[in-house]
């Protein structure tokens, strides 16, 4: 089967930072600036305060519009926000009104709001109905449908639900689709809207959010530290158009980067502890798959959870499979910034990891004075980004609950011509 | 008083609709107006008689037909009104 190359022209993404645009938002990833702040909750029956990265400067009825906005769920606002925005960037005419166009969308929990909502409704208001757009609100995949309905993209339109890796997934799957020449263009992401009282509660029972306080919070996720304590949970989306090469090129398209290569494996091991080989294995598999010898990558977006055990068993997943090369290649965790947007994660570092190729610029890992002894033994970016750097090639690791392991691998379109 | 509760009926409609439809549309919602041209879906027409129940505390039937025009579901909350007063 004829392989096609496959290009990203397009991204966009709900800012964490506030209104700013995709470069505005890679300007202060670059610079180590925390989007994690002390957030109250509103709503709930108790009062419930942690670090968070919340896109409280996002309104829904400005961006879209009340008939739209009024018949989605959260984190469909975010999922229609932000491929409108990778569209835009890309150059696209909208509506495309093409059936060889589709949608490839990643959520975690999808419409929790609109279900932990129902349930109030129902349970506590003591009422006999809830709204009649519950189901289509609440279902995981209404996101992408929107986005296919605004964007007229006629050919497939799928939603991925695995966890922290659900937008590597769909990326993966984007990416699979066009190199097989089956699709010649997939808007392609993932969208969280996990910010609710119930959904909070339940990440707080695992025993896995880092606390801190009005002066603490931002530096709340510090992954690879040697005092890391933990993950906070972030609300957003990303966006990327996911292309056929001679597509992109005929229509004069500008290509970040190239997707290569993906790994998807399982641990096989347990629901919720990771595990290093089936880490490994994905990203061997993402490696054979772009034609990448492990020696061309420069730049590792880690998953990066900021848990203790998790970021110890990345760190060897990455060391047993790149060996002597491990203490050269540049690795961070960008969740230090933008918190960890679960479903919508991989995404969002894809995007990041796509403008470090196009840039040549390394992010950084932020909040961290001192690595764990459990995770030394990578070229560890730490405070601020590295510009002017050559990064040939980069992964982004996508490891989720569930023990599912999503690599993505790319190419610089700089370092091939 | 049925004149009363008609005109209270379109103003609850419009009310309800300039949300979803948007204000600038909402001069367009008159009698003659059909839901498909206000681009009134079936999930949307549900949410409105939820809102009728809500503010008026009359209980809507589930098997009403659905209404082609906004003259014929004002007619259609008449009905249930009166019914309603009956009982």
């Amino acid at each position: 089967m004829k392989r096609h190359r496959v290009a990203i022209t397009g991204l966009g993404l709900i800012n964490p930072y506030g209104e700013g645009d995709v470069a505005d938002f890679f300007s202060r990833i670059m610079r180590g600036e925390s989007a994690i702040r002390y957030h109250t909750l509103g709503n709930s029956p108790r009062p419930l305060a942690l670090p968070l990265v919340a896109c409280s400067h996002f309104n829904p009825i400005e961006t879209l519009g009340p008939p739209l906005a009024n018949a989605m769920d959260r984190f469909s606002h975010f999922a229609v926000a932000s491929a409108l925005s990778a569209w835009q960037d890309s150059g696209l005419a909208k509506p495309a009104n093409r059936d060889d166009y589709g949608v490839s969308w990643g959520t975690g929990s999808g419409g929790s709001l609109t279900i932990e909502r129902g349930y109030q409704t129902l349970y506590f208001e003591n009422k006999e109905k809830v709204s009649p757009l519950s189901v289509v609100l609440a279902m995981n995949n209404s996101a992408a449908s929107h986005i296919a309905i605004q964007l007229g993209l006629g050919g497939p339109c799928v939603t991925s639900t695995v966890a922290c890796a659900s937008s590597s997934i769909a990326i993966g799957d984007a990416f699979r689709l066009i190199r097989e020449g089956r699709i010649n263009l997939m808007l392609a992401g993932g969208s969280e809207a996990p910010l609710s009282y119930g959904v909070i509660r339940a990440w707080q029972a695992m025993r896995v959010l880092s606390d801190g306080d009005e002066a603490t919070a931002y530096r709340a996720t510090r992954p690879f530290s040697k005092n890391r304590s933990g993950l906070t949970l972030a609300e957003g989306a990303a966006a990327l158009v996911i292309e056929n090469w001679d597509h992109a090129r005929a229509r004069g398209a500008r290509i970040y980067a190239e997707i290569v290569g993906y790994g998807n494996t399982c641990d096989r091991t347990h629901i919720a502890r990771p595990d290093s080989a089936g880490q490994s294995r994905a990203i061997v598999a993402a490696l054979q798959d772009g034609g990448l010898h492990p020696d061309e990558i420069d730049y590792v977006n880690a998953h990066g959870t900021s848990t203790v055990e998790g970021d110890a068993i990345e760190i060897q997943s990455i060391k047993s499979v790149f060996g002597g090369h491990a203490g050269k290649l540049a690795v961070s965790s960008t969740k230090s910034m933008h918190g960890h947007s679960l479903g919508a994660a991989g995404a969002m570092e894809a995007l990041i990891t796509a403008l470090a190729l196009y840039r040549q610029a390394a992010p950084p890992t932020a909040n961290v004075t001192e690595i764990g002894a459990d995770c030394a033994g990578v070229d560890h970016v730490l405070g601020l980004g590295r510009s002017n750097v050559p990064i040939r090639a980069a992964l982004s690791n996508s490891f989720a609950f569930g023990g599912s392991n999503a690599v993505l691998a790319f190419r610089s379109v700089a370092a091939q011509e | 008083m049925p004149h009363e509760n008609e005109k209270n009926d379109l103003e609850l409609i419009r009310n309800f609709l300039k949300d979803r439809i948007g204000p600038a549309q909402t001069e367009k919602i008159v009698p003659e107006a059909t839901l498909t041209d206000l681009g009134i879906d079936s999930l949307m027409q549900v949410e409105l008689l939820f809102e009728f129940e809500d503010k008026t505390g009359i209980s809507v039937p589930t098997d009403i037909p659905p209404p082609k025009t906004v003259g014929e579901l004002l007619q259609q909350l008449k009905e249930i009104r009166s019914r309603q007063a009956i009982k």
